[in-house]
């Protein structure tokens, strides 16, 4: 496997405006010092999680952090709001926006979710929508994005519908016919859909939705808005906000952008309609727009929103920049993901089209994985007694299957990872397996 | 092998009373702020804080603990570390329980929680529309836009409270509270909420709030909301002996911690189960400290280093008490110093001032309105090198200001917040005393100010 390797194809996918790539790429010494901070002899491949942020990323964020404590009121008025709106500035190329207005930086996507579901809430609310109209949303949104819908839309009225999806997966349409029904549920008495929040990349499991056509569907069957949560997309997928078309989009910094905990941008469609979203932690910027209020919650640590230009800088020393990197992670995975599910005599969670950065692989059934919280001993065993950081994913078996794999592991591939890595996890498992090992085992 | 032992000692163990060996010296002193920019009188604690070198680094410790290895950081780290810290601050405000502190980034954040939780009220008809909150007029603008975005969007009226200033004694402040509470009852209304300030912020007063508390009991005001925002390290703090519901102060303005945190109390009632953190996770219905401990990825840094600024504060003779005491007499000392120089006077007695203190200026500059203000903040810092926040104070309509709101040459209506802290020396405010002085020699008025 080929860090820097090249790829033949040209990408046809959407490139940065200027790609400013750097005249010598990074070499593979320079690669191992920018990550060498992470514990060493561990094989993280567990990227999708929290993410990494090299070292030169690292000492920018030292840069601006030192800045604000050596002059913070200098700092507040001459240096923070331009730092932002560059970051600003990239992030809109990077995503195709039409304007910088429609970006705003946040901690995270779980602060978007907050953002947006805030205003549905506040709609229900002041009776703009009627008690029981629905929100969609997929059973296999992220916990936190779960929790916002119950405690926004739930808590001010609204009817919230879960989208089942099958996993293991093998076609888009089966996510497509499954999103279709339940938007049809929505619509049952003259309910109406007000809100549609679409995973790009699930967590866990981890599978690439077909955003696009979900949009397209949900704009033929009137659904109100659409809120796509991308927390893992720039870096991991294409991201491209004219192409996909919804209403608010938004994708973490950190995962796979290599930018320090944490930044977020919150992508908001320029529309006729005037959307009323506001940061949930109010400043004297309120009513100034989000970008704006965003830009100030009170005094904080903003440097890790303020680096974006670096980080821009660092991917764009590999090949391909930001896009290449995206390939050849794709490419990895799908290689150690099939790797291991040979050497386990298992199979993958989806086809390798509907993955990203990230593949789900199906765990030997002699493990015994039977819930979610075994899952998560077997995880803490794996990091504890073999040094393997990989999430478990626990899956109810369907009924009557015979010796069914309820466990997948979502293995994530990211520039720093090496062979050795997934090698190394094979073999822990093939270990237990050879052992007879079992989760019940596991206090 | 174990993570913990490897990566070196985890916890951070402070006993109550410190045992000290030597106080820290002017020197070590200098040297823990040496990252302050040379050369800047830097009289304005109170904007943004400080944070010294020592806990800086532990910060980044912190900080790069969760970089080498993040999952485990976050499965076997990050509660221990935030329930420490927590901890901590129970015992530095004498609150009964740990369950009774919630970390958050800042007081903006905390008055979100709480204004929230009222805007709830409203919205789910356990409150009548136009029942009230009451707030002083000099609230912290991001409480007053915080108030607008959630009691006011969800029906709720607001009644302020002026704060006459300058001012002569506590008493006025007590006077114009009973005027605003009544205010808030009229025509059978409930006041809701009451938010105190315990240091106001521009202009800078210490209010008296045990007394306002009872107050509010006495006139069965629902809930008291204590927005201490400069508090903690400047103030004593008691919330069991204030009494409020809920109780707010930053750890970054006068506790030595780094951007930025701060601590929101709740009295364990039937209210503290239906406070939210805003930002929702799967911690959600866990109760505010455990929403509060995780919203997200993000770095929570600057909650973990809680007990390290504690070392550090007890380095000092006297430990946070004597940093307390020391910086406000000095900067009462400052402060008389500069009015003497400048033939002014302080805008409140010494006794409701904590670490910070107003200051008239000359009236001959000519502080006409905030624009002027700012201006004239803006100079001071690209000519001069000294940075200082400035009020204007509108002079009275009835045209007759109280005693000592004038100088020889007019009606005083600037006034200069100066901050002392353990990194300020004399020159910081004989540089700002010269620079005034040279201002009024050139005939200078704020409106002809260049500030780039």
């Amino acid at each position: 496997m080929d860090i820097n390797g090249c790829d033949a194809k040209i990408s046809d996918t959407h490139l940065p405006k200027k790609p400013k790539l750097s005249p010598t790429l990074i070499s593979d010494t320079e690669l191992e010092s920018e990550f060498s901070h992470h514990v060493q002899n561990i094989a993280r491949i567990n990227n999708g999680s929290f993410g990494c942020c090299p070292k030169s990323v690292m000492s920018a964020q030292q840069k601006w952090q030192l800045e604000f404590l050596k002059q913070p009121d200098d700092f507040y008025f001459n240096g923070l709001k331009e730092g932002i709106l560059q970051s600003r500035l990239v992030i809109k190329d990077l995503v195709n926006a039409d304007h910088v207005d429609e970006i705003s930086i946040v901690d995270n996507a779980t602060t978007a979710a907050a953002i947006v579901l805030q205003s549905v809430a506040w709609d229900f609310i002041q009776g703009k929508f009627n008690k029981g109209d629905a929100a969609v949303m997929l059973h296999y949104a992220y916990g936190s994005v779960k929790k916002s819908v119950e405690a926004y839309v739930t808590r001010a009225g609204g009817y919230v519908i879960e989208v089942e999806l099958p996993f293991p997966v093998n076609s888009v349409s089966e996510i497509i016919s499954e999103f279709r029904r339940a938007l049809e549920r929505g619509k049952v008495n003259g309910r109406k859909v007000r809100l549609a929040v679409i995973d790009h990349v699930t967590s866990m499991p981890s599978v690439v939705i077909p955003v696009k056509e979900l949009v397209k569907i949900c704009r033929e069957e009137g659904v109100d808005k659409v809120f796509v949560d991308a927390a893992h997309g720039i870096g991991c997928v294409d991201v491209d906000m004219k192409e996909i078309g919804a209403d608010f989009y938004t994708s973490n910094l950190h995962k796979w952008f290599f930018c320090p905990p944490a930044a977020a941008f919150l992508y908001c469609r320029k529309s006729s309609e005037i959307d009323d979203l506001h940061h949930p932690v109010v400043s004297h910027e309120y009513g100034n727009g989000l970008a704006i209020e965003s830009a100030w919650i009170g005094t904080r640590d903003y440097s890790a929103q303020l680096v974006v230009p670096k980080v821009l800088e660092f991917v764009n020393r590999f090949e391909g920049g930001i896009e290449g990197i995206k390939k050849r992670n794709h490419k990895a995975v799908v290689e150690m993901g099939e790797m291991l599910a040979k050497a386990w005599g298992t199979h993958l969670g989806s086809p390798p089209e509907m993955c990203s950065s990230m593949i789900m692989v199906g765990l030997p059934a002699s493990l015994g994985i039977s819930s979610d919280s075994v899952a998560l001993k077997l995880r803490t065993h794996l990091r504890n007694n073999f040094s393997v950081e990989v999430p478990i994913y626990y899956r109810a078996p369907g009924d009557g299957v015979v010796n069914p794999v309820t466990g997948y592991a979502r293995i994530s591939h990211q520039v720093y990872n090496k062979p050795d890595d997934y090698y190394r996890f094979r073999d822990a498992i093939n270990q237990l397996v050879n052992d007879k090992f079992t989760c019940e085992l596991l206090s | 092998m174990d993570q913990e032992a490897r990566n070196g000692e985890l916890t951070h163990h402070v006993s109550k009373k410190p045992k000290l060996t030597r106080c820290i010296s002017e020197a070590e002193i200098r040297d823990e702020f040496s990252h302050h920019q040379h050369g800047v009188a830097r009289i304005n604690n109170g904007s943004f804080g400080s944070c010294p070198k020592s806990v800086l680094a532990d910060q980044q410790k912190w900080q790069l603990k969760f970089l080498q290895q993040p999952d485990d950081f976050y499965f076997n780290s990050l509660r221990k570390g935030i329930l420490e810290s927590r901890a901590a601050v129970k015992d530095l405000i004498n609150a009964d329980d740990v369950g009774e502190i919630s970390l958050v980034d800042n007081a903006t954040t905390a008055a979100a929680i709480v204004l929230q939780q009222i805007g709830r009220g409203f919205t789910e008809g356990r409150f009548h529309r136009n029942d009230t909150v009451l707030m002083l007029h000099c609230a912290f603008q991001a409480v007053k836009k915080s108030i607008q975005a959630y009691v006011t969007r969800a029906g709720g009226s607001v009644v302020e409270v002026q704060l006459p200033f300058p001012l002569a004694s506590e008493e006025e402040i007590i006077n114009e509270f009973k005027k605003g509470i009544e205010k808030g009852k009229k025509d059978g209304k409930m006041i809701r909420l009451a938010i105190i300030d315990h240091i106001t912020s521009m202009p800078c007063v210490v209010i008296p709030v045990r007394k306002l508390v009872k107050i509010c009991r006495d006139e069965g005001v629902d809930q008291v909301f204590v927005d201490a925002a400069h508090a903690m390290g400047s103030i004593k703090i008691d919330v069991k002996e204030i009494g409020a519901d809920f109780y707010v102060s930053n750890l970054h303005k006068w506790f030595f911690c780094p951007p930025s945190v701060a601590f929101l109390y709740c009295r364990k009632s039937i209210l503290s189960s239906d406070m939210h953190h805003p930002v929702v996770s799967h911690e959600f219905g866990n109760g505010l400290p455990i929403e509060s401990a995780w919203i997200g990825t993000r770095d929570y840094s600057a909650q973990l280093v809680i007990p390290s600024a504690v070392t550090f504060v007890s380095r000092f003779e006297g430990g946070i008490d004597g940093i307390m005491q020391r910086n406000h007499e000095q900067a009462l000392k400052m402060a008389r110093m500069l009015a003497n120089a400048w033939g002014t006077s302080l805008g409140s007695p010494p006794e409701i001032c904590a670490a910070m203190v107003m200051v008239g200026l000359p009236s001959r500059l000519r502080v006409m309105g905030e624009d002027d203000a700012l201006r004239l903040r803006g100079h001071l810092r690209v000519r001069f090198g000294v940075e200082v926040p400035i009020h204007y104070q509108a002079p009275k309509d009835d045209g007759q200001p109280q005693a000592g709101a004038r100088d020889k040459d007019g009606i005083i209506t600037g006034y200069a917040r100066i901050s002392h802290q353990v990194y300020n020396t004399l020159e910081d405010y004989e540089k700002f005393r010269d620079a005034v002085i040279l201002l009024v020699e050139e005939g200078q008025v704020c409106q002809m100010l260049l500030t780039e």
